[in-house]
């Protein structure tokens, strides 16, 4: 429903440029308030959070108290450090089993490799919760509960099915020649991962990094019952945490959720294009 | 001019082995690479439904195990409250075509490159980076009874209509269905613009030449060409609709008031966590899974059968 | 030593299809082999088995003496040029072509002498810190060259490399190919579907059909005493001329009777093709359009033909006529019957001959150069070895 822009060269053509016009300062308008839709939520942490507990009922006044508090009542530091931690090495582990996998689906044919494929592709569809139990049970077995890497292990094994499919769609668009050229050249096919396929695959590690980053900060289930100890919580549970004890004052739910969300939106902002790139990859086969 | 000179042949022809030394190497990279993502998703996914499988027959409080048998499950299905989360489920997947149609439209919109569309677009899509955990605290703070909403309505003069829907029976559901309604718009309008994005250009171009209005070429050239988006998208909301909801409701209601806002996800939690019935909570969990896996094959079928 | 071996090689795919039938081919040590034909044929096949790109079904492939099927690709000492470049993106032109190099550990100032050498030789020496986008097509088509030169193997096997460049390109880039190749004396394997290029670059050309050798050959050869009726048409550009027709015995002489036409033939074609065994018997006759003339004089062996098409390309004229006969097009899929096609010959007539459309013109076969095949296998007539 593109509209392409015409010179009028008579009286009806004049008229449908108005009309056209019209119609597209109609849609800035709509989006106009649609912006305003979306932009709400942030609006209202920030305007919230910069009142005191007392302010908000009334309704009136603003103070940078609740802020000044906020490590009092949240620690704040040691959540986010635990979140960063948590990530990074998720995120890490994702990239190495994905990278290795995605190429090895994506060029190096083996007997059962398409069938192994469905299965950790198909593993996407399973919801959380079915495994939530036993996955609970299994970790506290080892002894990784209270441990950064329970929860590791487990988010890594919940984004790495996506994160495969990414990069062997990615992996597939590499001309099949150059890896012959790589071979002719004296490389073994470890060496063709390593040293041509990787460098050729930033894109898509951004790609996926953004993905997961994003999908790993905002959890809550996961966090909150793999990481119970207060020393190990991750910025999210912690203000799911707060919330639930109702006694809280409202600025500082606001506040709390200002921290959490404002890493996952840097990260989004610095590295939108990845974003878009990558949940449509998926579908251009 | 003959065919070919005989040969000056150092070794007499013969059978030359069945897979070259290359193919073999290939075959083992292939699947030594393989290896840590199977061990992974194996030992971490798919044989924990393989236990949640065994311990839905089990009555379990998380010390003792105690093997109970077909009954755990014909006993769930008696359960109501299960029933009152199925409905509660099924309630909310009336909330799917809005959590649709809306980023369709809003992607057609951005599609038409008004001035500024970059910047409304960015917009857009950055309460896709914010967690649900955050998006539930400020709906809460929005459907309170001293909340947005009803200032909102109070300016406009209709402060009789006050609601509290969070502490509503039948309204709690629909405030959460609200809600994730605008969880989803950021990420399908990002699916369907890129869906407009690869549309050719060109046959937009041809039909208006050959008359079409604006709604007839939406209809018979945008729509089956996102045809593909729109079935992912749905799988995806769906798909959200029955886990990742969990967040919304922790934070906006704790499943209540009573039961009203308890879907699948919370309940397995609750069960599970709440109530240390571990062996109950993974039958539900099974359940969840069933229901999702339809899901995926029903559209799977769909998709292979138009693509052939 | 460097030659090239096939012997009696096959390969065929898991599902049944045969790419190569019995494959024998041998290529000298330093010559110019240029795998032709339409695609499909089974060239690019033979010349992956070389590389060891492709496994080999039946049959051995010797490189140096030394038979290779069970060598890795790396270990044969091969280089390969590929159709499209195959360049690594990441890298720069003097890293794309010092890789091979580097991955053996050849000592630095060794890759950099090898890899200043083959650009100056191939002209690359400014572009050397660049990287392949910043390229033009013609100047990757080096640096694939180049990595190849660096290499300083027994052997260069080139897929298809001109095939992506345009046609004036292409034209310089074949005279460098082949001045390059001469230059340095390695034994190179060529593969193209473009008949010039075998013609004007290969020191021999071997024609291949649906997995077949159909002849190998110098250019030359080829051309003047095409083994079949496939490679008859397939040399030279517009292709022969094949007609179905018959031989009669007439007035103690032989004729041959095409269409509604007939013409005399010089006697000596019955011994050096065997004609006495093919009276009365439906054969193909190939003529090269040159081999058409306007009819001078009272030339024995005149026949008519209506002009449907002129094409004027200013160094000659293209004339298609008509006779009322049918002409015979060999397609490049393995029936081995050729199907007859509507009653068209083309004539190279000289720039300033007058013929226009509609006209009937009269023209006669340059006895000299007659071609006769046998119709059903396209083998042709012509006895020898």
């Amino acid at each position: 429903m593109s509209v392409a822009t015409t010179t009028p060269t008579s009286r009806p053509a004049a008229r449908s440029q108005v009309r056209r016009r019209v119609g597209r300062t109609a849609i800035f308008v709509a989006m106009t308030i649609m912006a305003i839709i979306m932009l709400y939520p942030f609006a209202v942490m920030v305007l919230i959070s910069f009142k005191t507990n007392a302010q908000y009922l009334i309704g009136q006044g603003s103070s940078t108290q609740t802020w000044q508090q906020i490590n009092s009542s949240l620690p704040v530091w040691q959540e986010l450090w635990n979140s960063t931690v948590v990530c990074t090495l998720s995120i890490a582990i994702i990239l190495v089993i994905g990278v290795m996998a995605g190429f090895s689906f994506a060029k190096l044919q083996f007997r059962g490799g398409n069938v192994v494929f469905l299965g950790i592709v198909s593993a996407m569809m399973v919801p959380l919760q079915a495994i939530l139990i036993p996955e609970f049970v299994n970790i506290a077995k080892t002894g990784l509960t209270n441990n950064y890497l329970g929860a590791v292990v487990v988010y890594a094994a919940l984004g790495a099915p996506f994160s495969i499919f990414l990069f062997t769609t990615y992996f597939r668009r590499i001309p099949d020649e150059l890896i012959e050229a790589g071979i002719v050249d004296g490389l073994g096919y470890w060496g063709v991962l390593w040293r041509l396929a990787l460098p050729m695959a930033l894109p898509a590690i951004a790609t996926v990094t953004v993905l997961q980053f994003i999908q790993i900060w905002d959890d809550l289930l996961v966090g909150l019952l793999f990481l119970q100890n207060p020393n190990e919580r991750t910025i999210t549970v912690g203000l799911a945490a707060l919330a639930a004890g109702h006694t809280t004052s409202i600025p500082l739910l606001m506040a709390g959720s200002l921290v959490s969300a404002a890493p996952a939106m840097i990260v989004y902002l610095i590295f939108q294009r990845f974003l878009v790139r990558g949940l449509t990859m998926g579908i251009d086969r | 001019m003959s065919l070919t000179t005989s040969l000056a042949a150092t070794s007499a022809p013969r059978r030359a082995p069945r897979t070259s030394l290359l193919t073999k190497r290939r075959r083992r990279v292939g699947v030594v690479l393989v290896l840590p993502a199977l061990a992974l998703v194996g030992l971490l996914i798919a044989y924990p439904i393989g236990q949640a499988v065994y311990y839905s027959f089990t009555s379990w409080d998380g010390l003792t195990t105690q093997w109970i048998g077909p009954s755990t499950w014909t006993q769930a299905f008696h359960n109501p409250t299960m029933w009152t989360a199925l409905k509660n489920n099924a309630e909310l997947l009336l909330a799917v075509p809005f959590a649709l149609g809306i980023p369709l439209l809003v992607a057609v919109m951005l599609h038409q490159r008004v001035a500024g569309w970059k910047i409304f677009r960015s917009i857009y899509f950055l309460p896709t980076a914010i967690s649900w955990v955050v998006i539930g605290l400020v709906a809460e703070h929005f459907f309170a009874y001293s909340g947005t909403l009803n200032s909102l309505l109070s300016d406009v003069g209709l402060s009789s209509v006050h609601t509290n829907m969070l502490g509503q029976e039948n309204e709690a559901l629909i405030a959460l269905g609200i809600t994730f309604v605008f969880s989803m718009i950021g990420t399908n309008t990002m699916l369907f613009l890129t869906g407009l994005a690869t549309l050719d250009q060109s046959l937009e171009e041809a039909a208006r030449i050959d008359g079409a209005g604006a709604w007839r070429i939406f209809r018979h050239i945008t729509l089956p060409h996102l045809s593909r988006f729109i079935q992912l998208a749905f799988v995806m909301t769906v798909i959200s609709a029955f886990s990742a909801l969990f967040s919304l409701i922790f934070v906006m209601t704790g499943g209540g008031p009573g039961y009203s806002t308890t879907t699948m996800e919370f309940l397995v939690y609750q069960t599970g966590f709440n109530q240390s019935q571990f062996g109950t909570a993974a039958l539900y969990g099974i359940i969840l899974f069933v229901i999702t896996a339809l899901v995926g094959i029903v559209q799977l079928r769909l998709i292979g059968a138009k693509d052939s | 030593m460097a030659e090239i071996v096939f012997d009696q090689v096959a390969k065929v795919y898991p599902g049944g299809n045969t790419a190569v039938q019995n494959l024998s081919l041998h290529v000298a040590d330093g010559e110019f082999m240029v795998l032709v034909g339409p695609s499909g044929c089974g060239k690019t096949t033979a010349l992956r088995m070389i590389a060891g790109l492709e496994e080999v079904s039946d049959g051995t492939i010797s490189i140096g003496g030394r038979v290779v099927n069970n060598v890795l690709p790396k270990d044969r000492d091969i280089a390969m040029v590929f159709q499209n470049y195959a360049l690594y993106p990441q890298m720069t032109v003097a890293q794309n072509m010092g890789f091979a190099l580097k991955i053996r550990n050849v000592p630095k100032d060794e890759i950099a002498r090898r890899v200043g050498e083959a650009a100056k030789i191939l002209r690359l020496t400014e572009y050397l810190d660049r990287r392949p986008k910043a390229l033009s097509g013609g100047q990757r088509q080096r640096v694939a060259m180049g990595r190849a030169i660096v290499r300083e193997p027994q052997a260069f096997l080139m897929d298809e490399p001109l095939s992506n460049l345009d046609a004036q390109l292409r034209v310089e880039m074949r005279t460098e190919i082949s001045r390059i190749q001469r230059l340095l004396g390695v034994a190179t394997i060529y593969v193209t579907h473009d008949q010039t290029e075998a013609m004007t670059m290969g020191d021999r050309v071997a024609v291949m059909r649906g997995g077949i050798l159909q002849q190998v050959a110098t250019p030359d050869d080829l051309y003047d005493h095409p083994a079949n009726a496939f490679v008859a048409g397939f040399i030279g550009s517009p292709p022969m001329n094949l007609l179905n027709a018959v031989v009669d015995e007439r007035d103690g002489g032989l004729h041959v009777r095409f269409g509604d036409q007939s013409v005399v033939v010089p006697e000596r074609y019955r011994q050096s093709h065997r004609l006495d065994a093919y009276v009365g018997r439906p054969l193909l006759l190939g003529v090269r359009p040159e081999d058409l003339v306007a009819a001078t004089g009272d030339a024995p062996g005149r026949f008519t033909a209506t002009v449907t098409l002129r094409e004027a390309l200013g160094s000659e004229i293209l004339a298609h006529l008509n006779f009322g006969g049918e002409e015979v097009i060999v397609t490049d899929d393995t029936t081995t019957a050729p199907a007859a096609h509507s009653s068209r010959v083309v004539a190279r007539l000289g720039a300033r001959a007058k013929v226009e459309v509609g006209e009937r013109v009269e023209l006669t076969l340059n006895p000299e150069n007659l071609h006769f095949f046998d119709a059903e296998s396209g083998v042709t007539l012509r006895g020898g070895a």
